[in-house]
């Protein structure tokens, strides 16, 4: 299949609340020709292809005690004991002890946990993509201190080289893979849109500068859908006076690869950020308002190249606060109440809680915390590539609601979050229940509020 | 060779020796499989911090208190009992200081100069009883409660039933109800062996498993500045 | 001596009077656990009954249980139990020796061939055709084997007889067995004990005299009126365990205070004896009473079952030699189960190379 072809067969959706493809109207969430059986292969050997002792450790520790259901957004909102964070591992379960455990020979022998099936590898793909966003509040949970969220992803591994990732989330991630971006902000639309804003906007924006000491990155999504950020990041960039550049050959910092479960793919995109940031000799690479990318690069990155990364790897929440603490960087007073939404992958998991925080304490705002908040937050309910997904959409608002009563028992006059996917998520909520109330960028607001008194 | 012969010999040698063999080929059989080394740049360079999750996860947050309470108390309550009947009847604690001066040759009171303190047979019995009444209280839940009743397999029902069987067999014997003493203490001995046997090959295993669960996602955690 | 006698006659002969020996029956009866009105018709049971002959046959023993008989503690009893039946062959108590006394058993066998009674005390050696152990140059094999032919019902005084005892403790090197491992088709009741209680022996045979037959016996042949319950749950100093007070040492506080010995290795929880009820000597005493556990004598094996001053919850989970063994067993499975894991890794690895962008298909 050209390219052209799977453009036809998967045509982005740009123009909506959420950006992805649009709506299929024949699903294809089973991908390749395969036999059954070598899908149920591939399924269990990519899921303990990349497993470790810790993983191994986990998959030891369970006792079915149930209790992460409670912490999971999907099975608050849902009820159903199938979204139970544990039992969406249930066939890798099987798989590890039958492929991987210490008993594994025993397993085997004795066929003590039999190969699972295709049809069932089918029904978890919903319950491995659909209904799950990573945000890993089930592992706060857990007795045992099993990282669920980490063993999902694993469990992706499998189901992606099985040819069983839902539709839209393969579409978009093979599209990143080809193209470089999975919104087709592809380096040529990437140049264009940033030329465009630079004329429009009539700020500096340095693109492909060979050597800079800080390289910025964007998702896919704000190029596409919330370009303003771009902008703002130049004009708090510029104003700063850092030795900084966009670089056509990295900056895309979404990474699909590793949301659909296809190791080699996530390496690819990873390598292009890291390639490039070498290439400029930065010293810092500035992630941008996107939750999964920071996972990706921050936390995963320096795996992929296989030795520590020679550059600092940065959030812009985290660069921003950086410069408000050393005073480089000024803010005028915002006289609103402002909740922040935080997005799991960069405070639960990422570790970047106070960042934003510190950010917001600059910008004078009256910080209402939601209930729970920080590291205890509920999800958005479209990371880990859902919100691409249309099929899950009516379980999705459903936790999306979950949220925004969160926010609004606040009664903050502004939501703000750092994460551009999170955003789009609400977007695509308050378009579906008809709201007003707008979830704000962080960034956004800090550009617009950098203070002239230098 | 009589029954409780058997149990209080052969029975208990190969149970021991079965469950030394099988945790350690359980613990040492993921202790040696692959680790990579996690070379991103570390948030918290004193990522053994994390290993205070160990104590951390032992109750919940209270933002999680309301749906598992149940499962908290009632797990903590026959997880005490059990653990007070194991630890604290003397022919308990003279089976593991026979075991310690077998394996190590201490005695409790040669190393810590007090003795291994003992409660009175009616503390023990109340205390077995009360682990009995939350054991058969978390199975009902098990079986009512959706999430639970999907998620268990074999392995929940059977560990319930080899962790029950010694504390209702050693109730029992004590009382002396139902059969000669000899054959419930032969009774009480099996089940405890068929526990032992049992325990390094089901999700008994987690008493020992669970540091290192915790332990590695502390430090995994801390190492990022993740919330624990 | 005349067996055509009644005992009833040879009491009235003896100067016992009717009142003594409804006194020694109700004291029996009780023993035994029989109803109180029991007694008087034992009495007359026994009275009206002519004297049954005993044959006593000493094998593998010490003769520690014929002493115990002869310190019966029921005054009256010692004397009783020779005029209760005609005791004709017992080497100890016997006045005739050599070759009478040889006479005397064949005369008394062949007399009362399928009436008598055998007790035998002592176990029964079966190395080198049973050369351990004769007598008068026959094995003990041998005379078992002949004497239980004529023999209505045998009974087994002391653990050796009863189990094998002390003969039979490892390594048994005269292959000692008990009675019943010889014969195979005779009614044998057990009564052990190193040595049993003598009032236990008597309490068999007024059984005997009364019935006919022997007491209902349990898995073990031991009467359960005497073996049905254990030393531990008729102790005197049980509350003492229930509260969890022990003596820790011989001579320590909780010793002179009279606790519980469990922990100095007391085997009455396992031990299915009447020591602590009937006790011994007049019923004076019996060892826990006297400040020491008991030994389990009565035991089958009782020997070779560990140290008498280990406790009882020790139980033998093996040794450091074994445990090593087993988890030098288990690292060797678990380094040989991480090994083939990796092996399976790296094989997936390589299976999973094969390109991975695939298209999307109906």
């Amino acid at each position: 299949m050209s390219a052209t072809a799977a453009d036809e067969k998967h045509p982005l959706e740009l123009e909506g609340a959420r950006v992805s493809v649009k709506k299929p109207e024949v699903r294809y969430d089973v991908q390749g020709e395969m036999s059954e059986a070598e899908r149920v292969a591939r399924a269990m050997q990519n899921f303990v292809k990349d497993f470790g002792r810790t993983a191994a450790i986990y998959m030891e520790s369970c006792i079915h005690c149930g209790m992460c259901a409670e912490a999971c957004h999907f099975h608050h909102v849902s009820g159903d004991p199938r979204h139970t964070p544990i039992w969406k591992l249930e066939p890798f379960k099987q798989a590890y002890k039958r492929e991987y455990g210490p008993f594994a020979w025993i397993y085997r022998t004795l066929n003590l946990k039999p190969k699972v099936t295709v049809a069932e590898l089918a029904e978890w793909q919903e319950l491995l993509y659909d209904t799950c966003t990573v945000c890993g509040r089930c592992s706060l949970i857990c007795p045992m201190g099993i990282d669920i969220a980490s063993l999902v992803s694993q469990a992706r591994h499998g189901m992606f080289q099985a040819g069983l990732v839902p539709h839209e989330l393969w579409a978009v991630a093979e599209r990143g893979a080809r193209e470089g971006s999975p919104l087709g902000a592809t380096p040529k639309v990437f140049a264009d849109r940033v030329a465009w804003l630079a004329d429009d906007h009539e700020i500096d924006i340095p693109l492909d500068k060979p050597k800079a000491d800080v390289v910025v990155t964007m998702s896919s999504i704000e190029i596409m859908k919330y370009p303003d950020s771009i902008v703002a990041t130049a004009r708090i960039l510029n104003r700063l006076g850092v030795d900084w550049t966009f670089r056509t050959d990295g900056y895309e910092a979404t990474n699909f690869g590793l949301l659909s479960g296809n190791t080699a793919w996530q390496k690819k995109m990873t390598m292009k950020l890291i390639d490039a940031a070498i290439a400029a000799g930065a010293k810092t690479v500035v992630l941008p308002e996107c939750g999964h990318a920071y996972t990706a690069l921050r936390w995963m990155g320096a795996n992929m190249l296989g030795r520590p990364l020679p550059f600092e790897v940065q959030h812009i929440a985290e660069f921003l606060a950086d410069n408000i603490r050393s005073g480089k960087l000024r803010l005028k007073k915002v006289a609103k109440s402002v909740t922040f939404h935080d997005p799991c992958q960069i405070v639960r998991r990422g570790g970047a809680v106070e960042a934003p925080r510190i950010v917001l304490e600059a910008l004078g705002v009256e910080l209402r915390e939601m209930e729970p908040a920080k590291g205890l937050n509920w999800c958005c309910g479209g990371g880990g590539g859902v919100v691409t997904i249309h099929r899950a959409d009516r379980l999705r608002y459903k936790v999306y609601q979950l949220k925004m009563e969160q926010i609004e028992k606040t009664g903050a006059e502004l939501a703000v979050t750092t994460c551009a996917n999170c955003r789009q998520t609400f977007d695509d909520g308050q378009a579906h229940f008809k709201s007003e109330r707008e979830m704000g960028s962080l960034l956004e607001l800090v550009a617009e509020n950098l203070s002239d008194g230098e | 060779m009589d029954l409780l012969a058997f149990a209080r010999g052969p029975g208990m040698q190969w149970a021991t020796a079965i469950f030394v063999a099988g945790v350690l080929w359980r613990l040492v059989g993921v202790a040696l499989l692959r680790r990579k080394p996690d070379l991103s740049a570390p948030r918290v360079a004193a990522k053994w911090k994390g290993l205070r999750l160990i104590v951390l996860r032992s109750w919940p947050r209270k933002e999680f208190l309301g749906g598992t309470a149940f499962t908290e108390v009632m797990g903590y309550v026959f997880h005490i009992g059990f653990l007070v009947a194991l630890f604290f009847y003397l022919p308990h604690v003279l089976f593991f200081a026979d075991v310690a001066q077998g394996l190590l040759g201490v005695t409790f009171k040669g190393v810590f100069g007090v003795a291994w303190p003992t409660l009175p047979g009616g503390i023990i019995y109340f205390a077995s009883a009360v682990s009995v009444a939350a054991l058969i209280a978390v199975l009902v839940h098990r079986l009512v409660n959706p999430v639970k009743r999907l998620i268990s397999n074999f392995d929940d029902y059977f560990s319930w039933f080899v962790t029950i069987a010694p504390i209702a067999t050693g109730m029992a014997a004590y009382s002396h109800i139902g059969a000669p003493y000899q054959t419930l203490l032969a009774l009480h001995l099996l089940s405890v062996e068929l526990l032992m046997v049992w325990f390094p090959f089901g999700k008994l295993m987690h008493a020992f498993t669970i540091f290192a669960a915790r332990g590695s996602t502390g430090m995994l955690f801390e190492r990022k500045g993740a919330t624990l | 001596m005349n067996p055509a006698k009644t005992i009833g006659e040879r009491l009235a002969e003896a100067g016992v009077s009717r009142r003594a020996f409804l006194k020694f029956c109700t004291a029996l009866a009780s023993m035994m656990a029989l109803p109180p009105a029991a007694g008087p018709a034992m009495a007359q049971a026994i009275a009206t009954r002519e004297r049954p002959s005993v044959i006593w046959l000493p094998f593998q023993e010490c003769t520690g249980c014929t002493e115990s008989i002869t310190r019966s503690h029921t005054p009256t009893l010692e004397s009783l139990i020779f005029d209760l039946v005609s005791l004709d062959y017992q080497e100890t108590l016997m006045a005739a020796a050599g070759h009478q006394a040889e006479a005397v058993l064949a005369a008394a066998m062949k007399e009362n061939f399928g009436k008598y009674l055998l007790i035998v005390d002592g176990s029964v050696p079966l190395v080198e055709d049973g050369a351990y152990s004769c007598t008068a140059g026959r094995s003990n094999l041998a005379l078992l084997k002949e004497a239980a032919q004529g023999a209505a019902a045998i009974i087994c005084v002391g653990t050796c007889s009863s189990y094998g005892g002390i003969p039979r403790a490892a390594p048994n090197p005269t292959q000692a067995v008990p009675v019943s491992a010889v014969v195979k088709d005779r009614p044998i009741v057990n009564v052990p004990g190193c040595p049993p209680i003598p009032v236990v022996i008597t309490g068999v045979l007024a059984h005997y005299l009364t019935f006919g037959n022997l007491p209902e016996l349990d898995p073990l042949g031991r009467p359960k009126a005497f073996y049905g319950e254990t030393i531990h749950d008729r102790c005197y100093r049980r509350p003492f365990y229930d509260q969890g007070r022990f003596a820790k040492t011989f001579d320590d506080e909780g010793a002179r205070s009279g606790w519980c010995l469990y922990e100095l290795g007391c085997k009455g929880p396992v031990t299915y004896n009447a020591c602590a009820t009937l006790k011994w000597n007049a019923g004076t005493s019996f060892p826990i009473q006297s400040g020491h556990g008991c030994l389990g004598c009565s035991e089958p094996d009782f020997w070779d079952r560990g140290s008498f001053y280990r406790p009882l919850a020790a139980a033998d989970w093996g040794s450091a030699k074994t445990v090593g063994a087993a988890a030098a067993a288990g690292v060797a499975l678990g380094a040989a189960a991480a090994w083939a894991a990796r092996r399976r890794q790296d094989r997936f690895v390589k299976e999973a190379a094969a390109p991975a962008d695939r298209k999307p298909e109906g």
